[in-house]
């Protein structure tokens, strides 16, 4: 692990940390009086709880990093910052106390049909949930014993739209910006919603369900924008990403992932790295006539935003058919990456991980931005020794990609799972080397034992990343294939997939892991084996805890640094969401996480253990926070002394 | 008709007969002993006021019990007018299955319910549980009309006799069940001991 100190001797870290430290003291102040009265108990969560910090620029990134207003114990967005590191900085849960996590209130949005992938999300006192179909939104007064819903807002989306997600009908979250909560319906309509009292404020026809689009990601809503993007690379859509006006939904602009340039918004300032990237209409020619039209590239992932650089960052999904005899050619840009011009969505660079894609290794995963140095002597190549602008994404594929995200450059790319597909990743073109036995064309035919599955070495499901440790942490997924390819025609509506298989767990017969990863080396610094399923984003904290969830619903907190074991507890669902951590209304630190088994996870549901499905919310916090009677309210029978426990 | 049953005598099948208003006189043809989906094309021609027959099943006194008007009991069935016990007329027909299972691959049926049927993004149709009704004419309307959460209709791409065949390629694959259950298996009761002899019906005690 790399032990970085400069904080003391690093001058623009320290006039980066005072200009960061006067906009939270200005939001404060100009805050609501829920986050004025906690002050004192803001300066208690957050202050130092020792150890090194490795990268203190990071740790104190400032408030263009997060959504306007976010004070510390907010979590505004799913991935709480525009980085998307889901770094909480709350530090009264620590490794030396996180075995004393209690269970402090519990709710459902009874929906335990469908996966909870999403990110519950906190601000005034208030969090917000959004529920898998039909995407009820629920907003919670925290301020009252147990939470109690302060709205519900119902949006009806249409019930066609449950059959076109190929995946399960599920939502992974919303965004909070200038009072609204703003977020995908399964049925391509983006809505807005008055954050204080659930009002519709707008909503935004984006694509017509009927012909196999839908809209499960959660938008990224930066500058008066709201970035959201399809879902549907086994129905034969083509991808794309729109930005809407925040005020009135109103579409901007729209960038698809194929197509000739014009669509793509691909123009003069479109700079790839890679010479086999670099050319006009790229989108279309890599494609036999037409194809590109129903070749995925579907953009359900997650957006990430630099607003040094003013650049969003998104991933492309699998290219359509799966089939890819049908498809001769690299197929761009799907299974790829986008960075593009925040305003105008103008193509800046692209990158694709898994070009002419025969195995659906989608390349949504998040893109975590961070200044990383690169210590001299690593394979980097000219990035050793320097700290450079990089964006980290664990790849389906297996391979965990550290980028530049100023030109697009791969500068480190290793397997972080196990995937015997590929003998590694080129070093000058950046294109996967693959196992010539691991091709899946021609179709027709079983490819046995493919790693990973479909599904990857990781899927969808968020990673962390702790300035505190400079690490990230991640679930790791241990599934392998049998596939067939198989002829399949194009029927709007209806899946264009093309492919037929079978899944096994993959060598150990752990189905999975989580592992902390150094982007700079591209090495494993610890890992978690575990039986079933790691399927759940991560999140890590200001006081060195990382939390994560397994299929078989345990909750587990660990130690950042080192990966042992501090706490677990076993929840009633499957957990495939993201934990987050807010400060409530008494000033001290919570953990919110759902537990609702579904979604890609399913593809292990066979195993002997796994659970039911689920649709409940818990929430943690340390024992001593917890009031020592019950509730008040309702019978009234006990005549015992209310004391107030923890609570201030 | 708003008396209370009066429980005291033993319990005896019993047929009431009614004359039911303008809103119910479509169920007017039946058979005493038939449910809706039994009925014959063209209800609505039948005159007001029909005196209707309907059989009370409840097995609990006639005295001033309320009669049953059999309505089906399954989404989709209700303005059936297939009987859902007629038989598959390629029931059987070996190359019939191999035609529907082509149909299957080629309309991306299989994409959905998968190569081996076992289900996926739609459910599995190997398996005894048919929320819109598991004989084969159950099925044949279910690919006809479509079904709610993503099963399109079929019935204006397909000829008749090739979504029959498609039924055949499901009955083959142990899915469906045989027509003379249909009520059964409406009603839940396709236990083990009630299949036929040769059924690959696997009963609904399943352990997985």
């Amino acid at each position: 692990m790399r032990e970085i100190e400069q904080q003391r001797t690093v001058a623009p870290g320290t006039t980066r940390l005072a200009i960061a430290l006067g906009l939270t003291a200005l939001s404060a102040a100009c805050g609501t009086k829920d986050n004025a009265g906690i002050h004192a108990a803001s300066a208690a969560t957050t202050r130092d709880v020792g150890g090194n910090v490795a990268l203190p620029a990071l740790l104190n990134r400032g408030a263009a990093w997060l959504p306007p207003g976010a004070g510390d114990g907010d979590w505004k967005m799913p991935s709480r910052d525009y980085g998307g590191t889901r770094y909480s900085p709350l530090t009264e849960v620590t490794t030396a106390n996180a075995s004393q996590l209690q269970l402090a209130w519990t709710f459902d949005d009874g929906e335990s049909h469908y996966g909870h992938e999403m990110t519950p999300l906190v601000a005034n006192n208030t969090m917000y949930i959004v529920s898998p179909f039909p995407n009820r939104a629920f907003a919670i007064d925290l301020t009252k014993p147990g939470g109690s819903v302060k709205w519900k807002f119902e949006p009806n989306p249409s019930p066609i739209a449950i059959g076109k997600a190929c995946c399960d009908a599920v939502n992974r979250g919303a965004a909070l910006y200038d009072g609204k909560l703003i977020y995908n319906l399964l049925d391509d309509h983006t809505v807005a919603v008055d954050a204080a009292t659930g009002k519709e404020l707008w909503r935004t026809k984006l694509a017509n369900v009927e012909d196999g689009t839908t809209m499960t990601m959660a938008p990224l809503v930066v500058d008066g924008k709201v970035y959201v993007g399809n879902s549907g690379g086994e129905m034969g859509v083509s991808g794309w990403l729109a930005a809407l006006d925040v005020n009135t939904g109103k579409e901007l602009w729209r960038a698809y992932s194929v197509g000739p340039d014009s669509l793509v918004r691909i123009g003069a300032d479109f700079h790839p790295f890679y010479p086999w990237l670099q050319g006009k209409n790229l989108g279309e020619t890599t494609w036999p006539a037409g194809a590109w039209k129903h070749g995925a590239g579907a953009v359900w992932g997650w957006v990430t935003y630099d607003p040094d650089l003013k650049s969003i960052y998104y991933g492309t999904s699998n290219t359509g058919p799966w089939n890819a005899d049908q498809r001769p050619g690299l197929n761009l840009w799907t299974s790829g990456v986008f960075a593009r011009n925040a305003s105008d969505g103008m193509a800046k660079w692209a990158f694709v991980f898994t070009p002419h894609n025969e195995w659906d290794y989608d390349g949504v995963n998040e893109n975590i931005l961070v200044d990383l140095p690169f210590p001299p002597g690593t394979s980097a190549g000219g990035a050793a020794g320097r700290t450079r602008k990089v964006m980290v994404q664990f790849n389906r594929n297996g391979f965990a990609y550290t980028i530049d995200r100023t030109t697009g450059e791969v500068l480190v790319a290793k397997p972080f799972g196990h995937e015997n597909w590929a003998s590694g990743i080129d070093p000058k073109t950046a294109m996967p080397i693959v196992v010539p036995e691991k091709h899946t064309v021609p179709p027709g035919r079983w490819v046995r034992d493919i790693c990973p599955a479909d599904v990857g070495v990781k899927d969808f499901e968020p990673s962390a990343f702790s300035p505190r440790t400079g690490l990230f942490y991640v679930s790791v997924q241990n599934v392998c294939m049998d596939y067939k390819g198989r002829e399949v025609s194009y029927i709007a509506g209806t899946p264009y997939w093309g492919a037929q298989m079978t899944r096994h767990v993959g060598p150990g017969g752990d189905y999975g892991e989580f592992i902390a990863w150094d982007a700079a080396t591209g090495k494993k610094v610890w890992g978690r084996p575990e039986k079933f399923l790691t399927y759940s984003g991560a999140l890590v904290t200001g006081g060195d805890v990382a939390f994560y969830g397994t299929v078989d619903g345990r909750f587990n907190a660990v130690d950042a640094r080192t990966g042992k074991l501090l706490w677990s507890r076993k929840l009633g669902s499957g957990i495939i969401s993201a934990p987050m951590a807010y400060r409530g209304p008494d000033g001290h630190e919570y953990i919110a996480v759902a537990a609702g088994v579904g979604g890609g996870a399913m593809v292990t549901a066979s195993q002997p253990g796994f659970p039911a499905r689920g649709s409940s919310y818990y929430v943690f916090t340390l024992g001593a926070n917890i009031p020592a009677t019950p509730e008040s309210g309702g019978g009234g029978q006990s005549n015992a002394v209310q004391t107030q426990g923890g609570k201030p | 008709m708003s008396a209370r049953p009066i429980l005291s005598r033993p319990a005896a099948r019993m047929t009431v007969v009614l004359a039911l208003g303008t809103a119910v006189a479509v169920a007017g043809c039946r058979r005493d002993d038939q449910d809706v989906r039994g009925g014959a094309v063209g209800d609505a021609r039948l005159p007001d006021g029909a005196a209707v027959a309907v059989t009370d099943t409840t097995g609990l006194p006639t005295a001033g019990a309320i009669p049953r008007v059999a309505i089906g009991d399954l989404a989709g069935v209700g303005n059936n007018t297939l009987d859902a016990t007629i038989p598959n007329p390629y029931a059987g027909d070996r190359a019939a299955a191999e035609a529907g299972e082509q149909h299957f691959v080629d309309m991306n049926c299989a994409a959905c319910h998968g190569y081996d049927l076992k289900g996926g993004m739609g459910p599995d149709l190997t398996d005894t549980y048919w929320r819109y009704g598991g004989s084969p004419a159950d099925i044949y309307k279910s690919i006809f009309e479509g079904r709610p959460q993503g099963m399109p209709a079929w019935g204006r791409a397909l000829p008749s006799a090739e979504i029959w065949k498609i039924v055949t390629y499901i009955e083959s694959k142990g899915g469906a069940f045989p027509p003379a259950l249909a009520d059964r298996g409406r009603q839940g009761d396709l236990g083990d001991k009630d299949t036929t002899a040769g059924s690959t019906l696997k009963g609904r005690n399943n352990v997985h």
